[in-house]
């Protein structure tokens, strides 16, 4: 039974085309899969469906009556829940509170909290969920933040749940829980739309894929089982890609880079807990973890940018000591975890953003002031060696797209000649394109002698560019291997703290 | 030639903006005015021949204009880092005590050097405000708006002190310190106005900050950090280095204007010294977009105000504070350029021409908009 | 031994004296920072009480009038601070501190339009102490108590209502949901804007009794800058105290107490203007090392559709 339809729906953000005459059906009880890359329009037509947006154009139809979303309040009262991909959660509040607000039972203008405990409790005992009411979402693994998510719209009786990217921040092992919990949805009658743009989870739990590219519906009923993984990503970006290819090392050489007992401490408690390792010229050295289990400590005590508890470093087989500035003028490049937030000032020009911490070298300065011409002048070869694309090199950052905003990002650190790069995340929420650009010139700093450590918590990335990898979990090392010896199921569960003897033993 | 028309129209959407802010403060005025009792145009017309009319009364619109130099720029030169110095006031009376102190009690000084010494004495004590403040904040985290204006309090309430006390010469009836060496006093422009040389170092100072942030890389490095504090770390430039060079020279700046209407007007420290021009720094960085040459003609433009109402008061019954008022309502308008575009676009629906995104151009020009984080 | 007491007595009675403009103030302020809006309009808010309540009672000859004006304009000015800040998104320091240039702007000008004078309003009808002689007849705190007129009780019960609001009702627990995340708040159906308004016009309304208590409680004239930065030391109350209507309450006992060595100290052993100091240096204090383990609510400066 066709639960939902939308017809040619189009939506634009400042004469930017989001959705283009988009078709799209929901069935009663089915899991779609709701495919496309970043910037495909995937969460813009699902947050029209939730009333977030209001489209240009386009009709909505309901169990087969047209309706007028205004606002959530009104998706929410038909029946449609949404979970959104930055949790829409108090982390200051209880998990209960959490769930009910908005919609909480009353005694007279007064909260009854005691009856919405039962019918909260009731919820969590029908479906499973393995959680406390009375504790503060702050103090929840992510895992545990989704599951009020998907709580949340259970009690307010939605029918429809939409999951935004839901396994983005999940480690292998959550995302299997998840997936018998939607599983367990599925049966009880509910429909459910995944947003995502892994082709690896469609696979594992869609009934049927639509996929969306560049703002158009590309097909609307794929059966997964009739196609493979790789006719699929074709659909999705319109194009042969090349992702996961490894390239291994061919001359790893001297030690350039030694951490020895790295202890980082925030608030008491150890967050980097006696780190040491290597990092030798012309190898990717790849940290694998679950995000928060002390990877943006370990970078920012080895970019200056946090003076660690305890820490010998020693590049070049000498120590270094200092603060960011040192550290960048020992030609240590930092690639920042978060480009927006730390990497780029969004209100500056391209131009000014390309010299952005090299600013006081010579190259840049004549006497006591900058030097126009020179950084002009290097602004523009850059944009041209990196492909930047801007239509001027005084256009603001913000005017960019995301992979555009990283590449400037790369081509800043990459062209000062570092010796040793610190790269995190450096393809989020980058498309396609740009993520095969900066894995290729990755590997080919790599290949020119570079020594590379490389954060991300994207498996997939650090599986495939690594040449050695470290596996971090609450702060510890707890294992080193090299490229292709784990598989992702291992190294998933190395992440999140399991014994690989123990389990594979108790298994096969 | 493309260069010149991006920043062209980039300068010119924050010039509209500023313009439109003024149009609309102007004509609630009229408004207020109007219900006051008054006739709006004959207030108006007053205001300008009284400020412009006459040579008297163009000497006292740029004497009126000097301290507003002074306290616009100081307000705007922290605000390079997003820091917000609401401490002008105080900054001012301090550098204004320390210019009168030097002034009076260092004797058998050259005018060269009496001057010089004189003038750098306020600018020294208002910088070291600056420094506490930002010293609070780093060290404390407390937030320099609270630290700031309860440092005025403070300040005035010392100085008044000093004034009616210690330093109080015996033959006076009203808190006031003694007159300063005729070493130590700048040079009247005009006789019997209080228009003094205070107003080419106010100018100095504009263009001085403009240089240092468009032209250095400290200034490119204030720049960075008053847009994205963490973008600032990463890239190695210190944020409490940043904060205590523009806070010291904010409050340096402000107290330079102390010691300069020490030095140019009123020849000693009295009470009352400041005509709350610290807060009106506030709107004339805002009307100047927080640009250091635009701030030398918003605050010329409250000068003619204010020197047109000084006017006015003694030919009609409309009251001097109502400059203030006008001054209040232009830091609104000017801060809210989605209320102009607002305004702006009630009029397109009657059928006038219809206006560009002024707040994209805004952001375009400046990049003002700020978080609030939250913290106090 | 007696002189003891009684100087504790004088001390206690205008604790409480000193501290009834900080509490409602203050509360105000927990109103506006819990539904996420930056409260730096108080002073503003509390002049603009001040200044009408005065009006208010000017014309009416009725001080419980006057009341309602303080409480109306204090929402006028707080009106501002919303449609600037929660409307158009101004900076809400920007937008905070128009509202305290305009209102002490429009206090000076209408003093001189209204009156023809500088610096104060004529004198108006006030609140006196409360007639209870059974309230007098209490042990120890009796007299203390009677010594203070009707609004410092109102302020008792507004901080034992807030309270109550703030954490017990479905209407509370939304208006603390959009101060610490307009975003989710928002995607529970729950409107945001008329929370934020609601949140500053209460912050107006209170702020706007604390200023008509200086003006018609403490005196019965306005004067130019009575409020004396008493709407920014709130502030730093309202965050010393948790965010809390209770934690503003102590908060505000204990700055009164400090305001009210001053009349114990003025004009004797240190010069006026030296203890006068003191409440401007215990903010400093205060906010410096006090309010380090208060967290603002999370969402404040946020808006739910950015």
């Amino acid at each position: 039974m066709e639960l939902i339809k939308m017809t040619n729906i189009s939506k634009y953000f400042h004469h930017v085309v989001a959705l283009d005459g988009v078709d799209f059906y929901l069935n009663k009880g089915e899991i779609l899969s709701l495919l496309g890359e970043n910037g495909a329009g995937k969460t813009t037509l699902m947050k029209i469906l939730y009333g977030m947006i209001s489209p240009d154009s386009g009709e909505i139809y309901y169990k087969g009556q047209k309706v007028n979303f205004h606002r959530p309040l009104d998706a929410i009262n038909m029946g449609i829940g949404m979970v959104h991909q930055h949790f829409m959660l108090v982390p200051a509040f209880t998990v209960l509170e959490n769930i009910v607000a908005g919609a909480e039972p009353s005694k007279g203008i007064f909260l009854d909290i005691e009856k919405a405990r039962e019918e909260v409790g009731e919820l969590i005992r029908r479906f499973n969920f393995n959680i406390s009411l009375d504790d503060k979402v702050e103090r929840l693994s992510v895992g545990e933040q989704q599951r009020v998510e998907i709580l949340k719209a259970l009690y307010r009786k939605a029918e429809v749940l939409i999951l935004d990217e839901p396994t983005a921040v999940l480690t292998p092992t959550e995302v299997d829980e998840i997936f018998v919990i939607l599983d367990e949805l599925r049966k009880e009658g509910c429909s459910i739309v995944i947003i995502t743009h892994k082709l690896k989870e469609t696979f594992a739990i869609a009934d049927r894929i639509s996929v969306l590219r560049d703002g158009k519906m590309i097909a609307n009923n794929v059966d997964p089982k009739k196609l493979s993984e790789n006719e699929l990503s074709k659909m999705m970006v319109g194009r042969e890609i090349n992702l996961g290819v490894k390239r291994p090392a061919k001359n790893i050489g001297k030690v350039r880079l030694r951490v020895k007992n790295l202890v980082v401490k925030d608030g008491g408690r150890k967050k980097v807990d006696n780190v040491s390792f290597d990092l030798r010229d012309g190898e990717i050295l790849g940290i694998a973890g679950v995000e928060g289990n002390g990877q943006t400590e370990l970078i920012e005590a080895l970019t200056g940018l946090r003076r660690p508890e305890s820490m010998e470093l020693e590049l070049n087989g000498k120590k270094l000591e200092g603060d960011a500035n040192t550290f960048l003028r020992n030609k240590i490049g930092h690639v920042p975890e978060d480009r927006l937030a730390m990497g780029l000032v969004k209100e500056m020009s391209v131009k000014k953003n390309l010299i952005l911490g090299y600013h006081r070298e010579e190259d840049f300065c004549k006497n006591i002031f900058l030097d126009e011409k020179n950084i002009e002048k290097y602004a523009e070869d850059l944009k041209a060696k990196y492909g930047i694309k801007a239509s001027h090199i005084e256009d603001p950052i913000s005017a960019l797209s995301g992979g555009n905003q990283q590449k400037v990002v790369i081509a800043r650190t990459f062209s000062r000649d570092p010796d040793v790069l610190i790269v995190a995340h450096p393809t989020r929420g980058v498309d396609v394109g740009a993520i095969e650009y900066i894995h290729g010139k990755l590997l080919e700093l790599r290949d020119r002698g570079k020594a590379i450590l490389l954060i991300s918590a994207d498996l997939d990335e650090v599986m495939t560019l690594s040449d050695r990898i470290l596996v971090l979990y609450e702060g510890k090392i707890v294992r080193e291997c090299q490229q292709g010896e784990l598989s992702d199921v291992e190294l998933g569960l190395l992440m999140t703290g399991g014994n690989l003897e123990m389990a594979l033993g108790g298994e096969i | 030639m493309k260069d010149l028309k991006r920043k062209f129209a980039a300068g010119l959407g924050s010039f509209k903006l500023s313009f439109f802010a003024l149009f609309f403060a102007l004509l609630t005025g009229a408004i207020a005015i109007a219900l006051s009792g008054y006739s709006p145009i004959e207030t108006y017309k007053a205001i300008i021949v009284g400020s412009l009319g006459s040579k008297q009364g163009i000497i006292l619109s740029l004497s009126s204009a000097t301290p507003l130099i002074f306290t616009g720029l100081a307000f705007a030169t922290a605000y390079k880092v997003k820091m917000i110095n609401i401490g002008a006031e105080g900054q001012l009376y301090l550098g204004a005590m320390a210019g009168a102190v030097v002034g009076a009690y260092i004797t058998g000084l050259p005018r060269l050097v009496h001057i010089p010494l004189t003038l750098l004495s306020g600018a020294l004590v208002g910088g070291l405000i600056g420094i506490l403040v930002v010293f609070l904040k780093v060290k404390f985290g407390a937030s320099e708006i609270i630290t700031t204006i309860m440092l005025n309090e403070i300040i005035l309430l010392f100085t008044s002190y000093l004034s009616s006390g210690p330093l109080k010469p015996e033959d006076s009836v009203i808190p006031q310190t003694h007159v300063i060496q005729e070493t130590a006093q700048l040079t009247r422009l005009a006789p019997r106005s209080q228009l003094s040389s205070a107003i080419f170092i106010a100018i100095a100072a504009a263009v001085l900050i403009h240089i240092l942030i468009k032209k250095t890389p400290l200034g490119y490095e204030i720049q960075v950090t008053g847009l994205n504090r963490r973008a600032a770390e990463t890239a190695g430039i210190s944020i409490t280095k940043m904060y205590l060079i523009t806070f010291f020279l904010s409050g340096a700046i402000a107290g330079l204007c102390g010691s300069s209407l020490v030095m140019g007007v009123n020849r000693r420290f009295v009470e009352g010294i400041s005509a709350n021009y610290g807060y009106s720094g506030i709107s004339v960085a805002a009307l100047g977009a927080y640009n250091p040459l635009s701030i030398i003609f918003s605050a010329t433009l409250f000068g003619i105000l204010k020197s047109g109402a000084i006017t006015l008061n003694r030919t009609t019954a409309v009251p001097i504070e109502f400059v203030d008022a006008i001054q209040a309502v232009v830091v609104a308008y000017v801060a809210a350029p989605r209320l102009i575009e607002a305004v702006l676009s009630l009029k397109n629906k009657i059928g006038l021409k219809k206006e560009k995104s002024l707040n994209r151009q805004q952001n375009l020009a400046e990049g003002e908009v700020i978080k609030d984080d939250g913290n106090i | 031994m007696m002189e003891i007491f009684n100087i504790l007595e004088i001390i206690i009675t205008s604790t409480l004296r000193m501290s009834v403009p900080l509490i409602l103030a203050s509360t105000g302020a927990t109103f506006s920072m819990r539904s996420g809006v930056s409260d730096l309009g108080c002073e503003g808010m509390m002049i603009g009480g001040a200044f009408f309540g005065v009006l208010g009672s000017y014309i009416f000859d009725n001080a419980w009038i006057g009341l309602l004006f303080a409480a109306l304009f204090g929402m006028l000015f707080a009106l501002q601070h919303a449609v600037l800040h929660v409307t158009f998104k101004v900076n809400a320091t920007l937008s905070g501190m128009s509202v305290n240039l305009l209102s002490a702007a429009t206090a000076t000008l209408l003093l001189q339009i209204i009156w023809g004078r500088h610096g104060n309003s004529p004198r108006v009808s006030a609140f006196s102490k409360i007639q209870a002689d059974w309230l007098k007849k209490l042990p120890v705190i009796g007299e203390m108590l009677a010594e203070q007129n009707i609004l410092f009780y109102l302020s008792l019960v507004i901080v034992i209502l807030a309270w109550i609001y703030m954490f017990k009702t479905n209407s509370g627990l939304r208006l603390r949901m959009v101060g610490e995340n307009p975003q989710a708040a928002n995607t529970v159906g729950i409107n945001v804007v008329a929370y934020k308004y609601f949140g500053v016009l209460m912050c107006g309304l209170l702020c706007g009794l604390g200023g008509a208590y200086l003006s018609l409680g403490q005196l019965n004239i306005f004067v130019d800058g009575m409020t004396g930065g008493r709407g920014y030391i709130a502030i730093v109350i309202n965050a010393f105290g948790g965010f809390s209507p209770i934690g503003s309450l102590l908060g505000s006992l204990f700055f009164g107490f400090f305001e009210s060595l001053q009349t114990i100290f003025q004009g004797k052993l240190i010069p006026s203007n030296i203890v006068r100091m003191m409440p401007y240096i215990l903010t400093i204090i205060v906010l410096s090392i006090g309010i380090r383990s208060s967290k603002a609510p999370a969402g404040v400066g946020k808006y739910h559709d950015e």
